[in-house]
């Protein structure tokens, strides 16, 4: 066989090894590292890179704030205030804690004190006065949340040893936060590629007005510190074009003629030449230009200062500008934070507009297509560092806000404002709300984004998710998430749900959740980066030169020549043979690493067409951008290609097909497509599709190990295998990927039979004695955080204490919990059993907290939480270990999407055995096959049992056999050399009989996952208990031990059996059902009471309303004493002993109760049977 | 009930009567979690590791034997 050419081994010692020592140096799995990059990266770049960091520069964005102490401003003083730099501080102890040996904090602690994991942000705040001398003060703007093994965390640069030693994992990958002990991440989000204008149709342009068409261009501008501005120009029906934009949420519409003429001093002649070019014979669209330009007459607007000043007239009040602005200022404000905002000058601008509106004429003439914005070729990827950063802004710019807006205040209520006195400054500091990181601690713990523009987003809610650590796959593949937005969830087309070729390479096809997230919620495949850096392109210009770009010409335009431009900034012209060979040079001389272009540049040359996308030769260098590695033909060298110019290259997926003059590059491995976890689906090239969809759904869901560190962490829930093993049968990268470290199932002899008839419809029978001997064997540890000081407000003393009192109490209590009242570690708990005592100042008495759940548990670990006071103990956790082993019900899965639950745990003695006296493990039904197609799993099984008889592992790395060299073949000799059948086929022995089947059993070695859904956690039973007080009717909830409905469809299904007596036992017996008294004579269900008994009798049940009361003692006198009743306000009646009990639903009582409050009253007519 | 220290005599006289404790005093050891000192705690300290001043501390596992029918 010539595919798998290294072997792969079980390293059992090595990873012994590795964990007792772990090493010294670094992590042995870089390519874990690698795949959180995107996260720790782009938050580095907050505080790194050049201008320092993304929040200098957004500083720097923000500007200046301006305000006068007087509303009066001839007369009044001057404060320009603006924040100089942000600082990031590592997470310490704070200065108030005298006690700590280490003034660092680390991540495990946060994780068991349920704290957050946050660093001091200080800004240097500064302002001059009347344009003076500078002032400046460093103020601190609270605890910023701090991802892990970022540049702020204390983890970054630290050895496996050293992690091991802060008690993490040893291969801790970070890319998350702590916050309230919870970890949390902030999850990729696609959104439309920057700086590109995308020809876009959307019929609901048309609803902005009467003129507006579905034509538009789109560009979503990016600034340096990665906020960005989307600007969109319309068609109008009658070949006019407006400009639009979103400031602080509203809308505004500006015609295109006034941005352009206050862009640069120009005239109708160079706008006409520099969109029609040498297209002047094109009448569709000089009619619209000259229209265009004639009616942008009517605003008799003529020159720039004009048109700026008419601009900043109008935006002055939306902008909040300084008042001592002119209108011409204003309008240029305008410009820098509105238009085109990835360009620096006016001129690049007016350039990009020209193109923009040349691009949207050739779109409504039909002569190119839309551009897709679903496809990965317009999209790039908003990473959380980045989000975190476009917040952190806003955050910022409203602190400036809220100083200037407290200054007009002080104003209103006529305090006295000194902007030179420092005392003022200070005080006026400390009256607004300088908590910046509680803002943000709010964000990542809720996932809201709080803001008033909005951030250019189409989303407000959803933008975090807790980081499960159910297994470590599910942790892994949530950091390679990539979410589409949740505002294309609610959309009712699936276009954007579509698998479009152009993700190729980089997002998985594979791995995406089946039902509503579909298709949204992908995975980047494992090979694919997000750049986080700004590549270094200022050679490009230059090497652009060298080939003959010729330079911003003012008459080239239009799709006849080759517009070439680098982020979203024309920077030449060419003919498209010219454009063809330029992009070709560009990319040999970057993968040569030659004229100083950086490898990752995406040269995206779109060819001209008919009707085809838009041409020109678009360079792109800056962040977010997804990339990944092929191979580059001409040099056979390692190129980084992104998917704007991947649709234009020919990527050969082997080396076999490659064919001259066509292909450019090749795949380094077709398995570079799938995504991590896709990756690891043995066999996955065999199977149906979906079912490996399936697999990663259900690897996801694995009960496995989550971590090594686990005694330090307190996750609310966490399941835990206790005998994983590493699989005999695994692809090369599960190696690489480290997924040794936590293993995640079971290798089970599997043999394909129908052998019990407990086997039907996907359920599996598991050999009792593998089940005794640990197979799938795990626990759960629930973590209940108990906390005295909850209902304590601050300041308040203390009045709960964790330990006995010295007052009476049970004595048993005793047999839990230790003299410090806190429970033994290693005692059972069941339902009601005590866990803490605390004695309690108010009442005086000792109380406890019981065990609440209906599972015994056993406590794992008391872990006592100071808090920042140094108070008393008040906070604890307690972790409850509770088994699970393998019931019937328990769901089980191979790694082929084929679950099945376990129904019955067969006796060894009756299991089937083959010749070599090998009984299986597991025994699933044939019938799971023929509809699914999983001849990956049979692969599997094959490959599975000759690695475990040889003592090798198997290479399961799919897209390694051909037809001519297959698996069958490859394994099955394996087999015969074992001495065992080709096929793996085996005569089989009936345990029950001992006589030999008829049929060979196919029988093999599969991993099997155990999956979290157990029926301990999912069965429902009741035949009474708790009731809702007003109804009597069963609760419903399973939590509360309430029932299932019977539901009307229930109730019908039923009445069409006529299973009358069942149904009655439902809807009564079971529910309401209650006895209770009627006067027969007035038909009432609520008259009756029951009398007050008098001596030596019993109680009887009088109606009130039909007997009569004895007002005095006159009518007494023929009147047997016995007849007399007396109620319990010692008034007398007679009569009334009408009644009986009848059956009814309390319902029944409740609606009459409710009927006569309104005046109704209901008579039953009783008769007996 | 507010004096809650100082000596308190004991109140279940049965088993004071007897002559024996029926607890005996194993004496709750605590575990810093990052220093891994060991250490008794009083009622009203602050929780806080003796050496380190750490302020997770972990409950020894308790001294007494812990027994299950295993079936």
């Amino acid at each position: 066989m010539v595919a798998p050419k290294e072997r792969l081994g079980f390293n059992t010692l090595k990873t012994t090894k590795r964990f007792q020592n772990p090493p010294k140096d670094e992590t042995a799995f870089p390519l874990l590292a690698e795949a959180i990059y995107p996260h720790i990266h782009s938050f580095n770049a907050l505080t790194e890179g050049p201008g320092g960091g993304l929040l200098n520069l957004a500083v720097k964005d923000i500007g200046k704030k301006t305000v006068y102490d007087s509303t009066e401003h001839r007369s009044a003083n001057k404060l320009k205030i603006w924040i100089d730099s942000v600082q990031l501080m590592k997470p310490a102890v704070g200065s108030f804690d005298k006690t700590s040996l280490d003034r660092k904090t680390y991540p495990a602690e946060c994780r068991e004190r349920m704290s957050s994991y946050r660093g001091k942000l200080m800004l240097k705040v500064c302002w001059s006065v009347n344009d003076g001398p500078e002032m400046s003060e460093v103020r601190d703007a609270g605890y910023l949340p701090i991802m892990l093994k970022s540049n702020r965390c204390h983890l970054q640069t630290m050895s496996p040893e050293e992690l091991v030693k802060c008690r993490e994992e040893s291969d801790e990958l970070g890319g998350y936060f702590v916050v309230n002990g919870l970890e949390k991440l902030v999850r990729m989000l696609i959104v439309q590629r920057r700086n590109h204008p995308m020809a876009i149709v959307r019929p609901s342009f048309e609803n902005r007005g009467h003129a507006y068409t579905k034509y538009g261009i789109q560009i979503r501008c990016v600034r340096p510190d990665q906020t960005s501005q989307t600007n969109v120009v319309h068609y109008l029906k009658d070949g006019n074009l407006t400009f639009r934009f979103s400031w602080r949420k509203n809308e505004y519409l500006v015609p295109v003629m006034m941005i352009m003429k206050a862009l640069a001093e120009t005239n109708d002649r160079e706008i006409f030449d520099g969109i029609v070019g040498s297209d002047s014979s094109d009448s569709f669209l000089t009619d619209r230009l000259e229209l265009l330009l004639r009616s942008y007459k009517s605003y008799g607007l003529h020159s720039q200062q004009e048109t700026l000043a008419y601009l900043g007239d109008k935006f002055r009040v939306v902008f909040g500008v300084a008042d001592d602005m002119s209108d011409v200022e204003v309008g240029k404000e305008v410009l820098r934070r509105i238009v085109l905002v990835h360009l620096d000058s006016n001129e690049d601008k007016f350039r990009m507009l020209l193109f923009m509106i040349r691009k949207l004429y050739t779109l409504v003439a039909n002569d190119c297509c839309a551009d897709n914005p679903d496809s990965s070729q317009h999209q790039e990827i908003l990473l959380g560092g980045f989000l975190y950063g476009m917040i952190l802004k806003e955050k910022m710019d409203e602190y400036l806000a809220s100083i200037t807006q407290q200054v007009n205040t002080d104003i209103d209520r006529g305090t006295g404002i000194n902007f030179s006195e420092r005392k003022y400054m200070t005080r006026l500091f400390s009256k607004v709300n300088e908590n910046i990181g509680q803002k943000l601690q709010y964000f990542l713990s809720t996932g809201n984004l709080v803001s008033q523009s909005g951030l250019d987003l189409q989303q407000v809610s959803g933008y975090t998710v807790v980081a499960d650590k159910i297994n470590f796959y599910r942790f892994l593949s949530q950091f390679r998430m990539v979410h589409r937005g949740s505002f294309f969830a609610q959309l009712k087309t699936t276009t954007v749900r579509k698998l479009l070729p152009e993700s190729w390479g980089f997002l998985c096809p594979v791995h995406t959740p089946d039902g509503s997230p579909c298709g949204l919620l992908n995975h980047l495949s494992h090979k694919c980066k997000v750049a986080t850096e700004d590549s270094d392109v200022s050679k490009v210009g230059e090497a652009l030169s060298l080939l003959g770009i010729v330079p911003k010409h003012g008459f080239a335009a239009g799709p006849n020549v080759c517009c070439v431009q680098l982020d979203g900034k024309v920077v030449g012209w060419c003919t498209h043979e010219q454009g063809r060979i330029v992009a070709d040079t560009l990319r040999y001389w970057k993968v040569e690493r030659t004229h100083g272009l950086p490898l990752d540049l995406e040269i995206g040359y779109v060819p001209p067409s008919t009707k085809g996308q838009y041409p020109g030769l678009y360079l792109f260098g800056g962040r977010a951008r997804m990339m990944r590695p092929v191979k580059y033909l001409p040099l056979a060298k390692e190129d980084i290609v992104g998917p704007f110019e991947q649709v234009y290259l020919n990527v050969a997926v082997r080396p076999s097909e490659i064919e001259s003059n066509i292909h450019s590059h090749v795949e380094f491995s077709p398995t570079n497509i799938l995504s991590i976890l896709a990756n690891l689906t043995p066999f996955s090239d065999f199977n149906q599709s979906p079912r490996n969809m399936y697999q990663c759904q259900m690897g996801k869901q694995t009960m496995g190990t989550p971590g090594v560190a686990l005694a330090h962490r307190s996750d609310n829930k966490l399941y835990r295998l206790q005998t994983g093993q590493t699989p005999i049968v695994k692809a090369k990268l599960y190696d690489q990927y480290g997924m040794d470290n936590f293993p995640n199932g079971t290798n089970a002899v599997v043999a394909v039979i129908s052998y019990t008839g407990y086997d039907m419809d996907d359920a599996m029978i598991i050999n009792k004695s593998a089940d005794e001997r640990g197979f799938g064997y795990g626990m759960v540890y629930k973590v209940e955080k108990i906390d005295l000081g909850m209902n304590r407000r601050r300041g308040d003393p203390i009045t709960q204490h964790f330990g006995f009192g010295s007052d009476e109490w049970p004595e048993e209590w005793k047999g839990k919990l230790d003299a410090d009242g806190l429970p033994m570690i290693g005692t059972k708990v069941e339902e009601g059993d005590p866990i803490v005592a605390y004695f309690d100042d108010t009442v005086g008495k000792t109380k406890i907290k019981t065990y609440h759940s209906s599972e015994p548990g056993y406590i794992e670990e008391v872990k006592l939480l100071g808090d920042n006071n140094d108070e008393e103990l008040q906070m604890l956790t307690i972790k409850y270990r509770i088994i699970r082993d393998t019931q019937i019900g328990d769901k089980y899965s191979s790694r082929h999407g084929q679950k099945g639950v376990c129904s019955r745990k067969w006796p060894t003695v009756d299991m089937p055995f083959s010749e070599t006296g090998i009984q299986p493990d597991v025994i699933i039904n044939p019938h799971a096959f023929p509809s699914r197609m999983t001849i990956g799993m049979f692969v599997e099984s094959l490959a599975g049992k000759a690695g475990a008889l040889h003592g090798i592992a198997q290479d399961s790395t799919p897209w390694q056999f051909s037809e001519d060299d297959t698996p069958a073949d490859f394994f099955g000799e394996q087999l015969l050399k074992a001495g065992y059948n080709y096929h793996g086929n085996e005569p089989m022995y009936s345990g029950a009989t001992g006589e030999e089947l008829r049929a060979d059993i196919y029988m093999g070695v599969v991993y099997y996952q155990r999956l979290r859904h157990m029926v301990n956690d999912k069965f429902q039973v009741r035949s009474t208990g708790p009731v809702n007080s007003l109804t009597m009717q069963p609760v419903k909830g399973r939590k509360r031990s309430g029932g299932i409905r019977v539901g009307e469809m229930e109730r019908d299904a039923l009445i069409g059996h006529g299973s009358a007596f069942l149904l009655q036992d439902r809807l009564l017996n079971c529910s309401d059902y209650t006895q209770t008294s009627i006067c027969r004579s007035c038909g009432s269900l609520l008259n009756p009471q029951t009398s007050v008994p008098r001596i030596g009798q019993k109680s009887s049940i009088r109606c009130r309303s039909c007997a009569t009361k004895i007002e005095s003692e006159t009518l007494l006198k023929d009147v047997d004493e016995s007849e007399i009743w007396e109620d319990g306000q010692s008034n007398r009646f007679i009569g009334g002993a009408d009644t009986t009990t009848i059956g009814i639903p309390f319902v029944l009582k409740y609606l009459d109760s409710e009927l006569a409050a309104m005046g109704i009253r209901m008579r039953y007519n009783v008769s007996p049977k | 009930m507010t004096s809650r220290e100082g000596f308190v005599p004991a109140i279940n006289s049965s088993a004071a009567a007897g002559g024996f404790s029926n607890h005996k005093t194993y004496g709750v050891k605590y575990i810093c979690a990052s220093c891994a000192a060991t250490f008794t705690l009083g009622k009203s300290e602050s929780i806080r590791c003796k050496e380190c001043g750490h302020r997770v501390i972990y409950k020894a596992r308790t001294k007494r034997m812990v027994q299950f029918e295993a079936r």
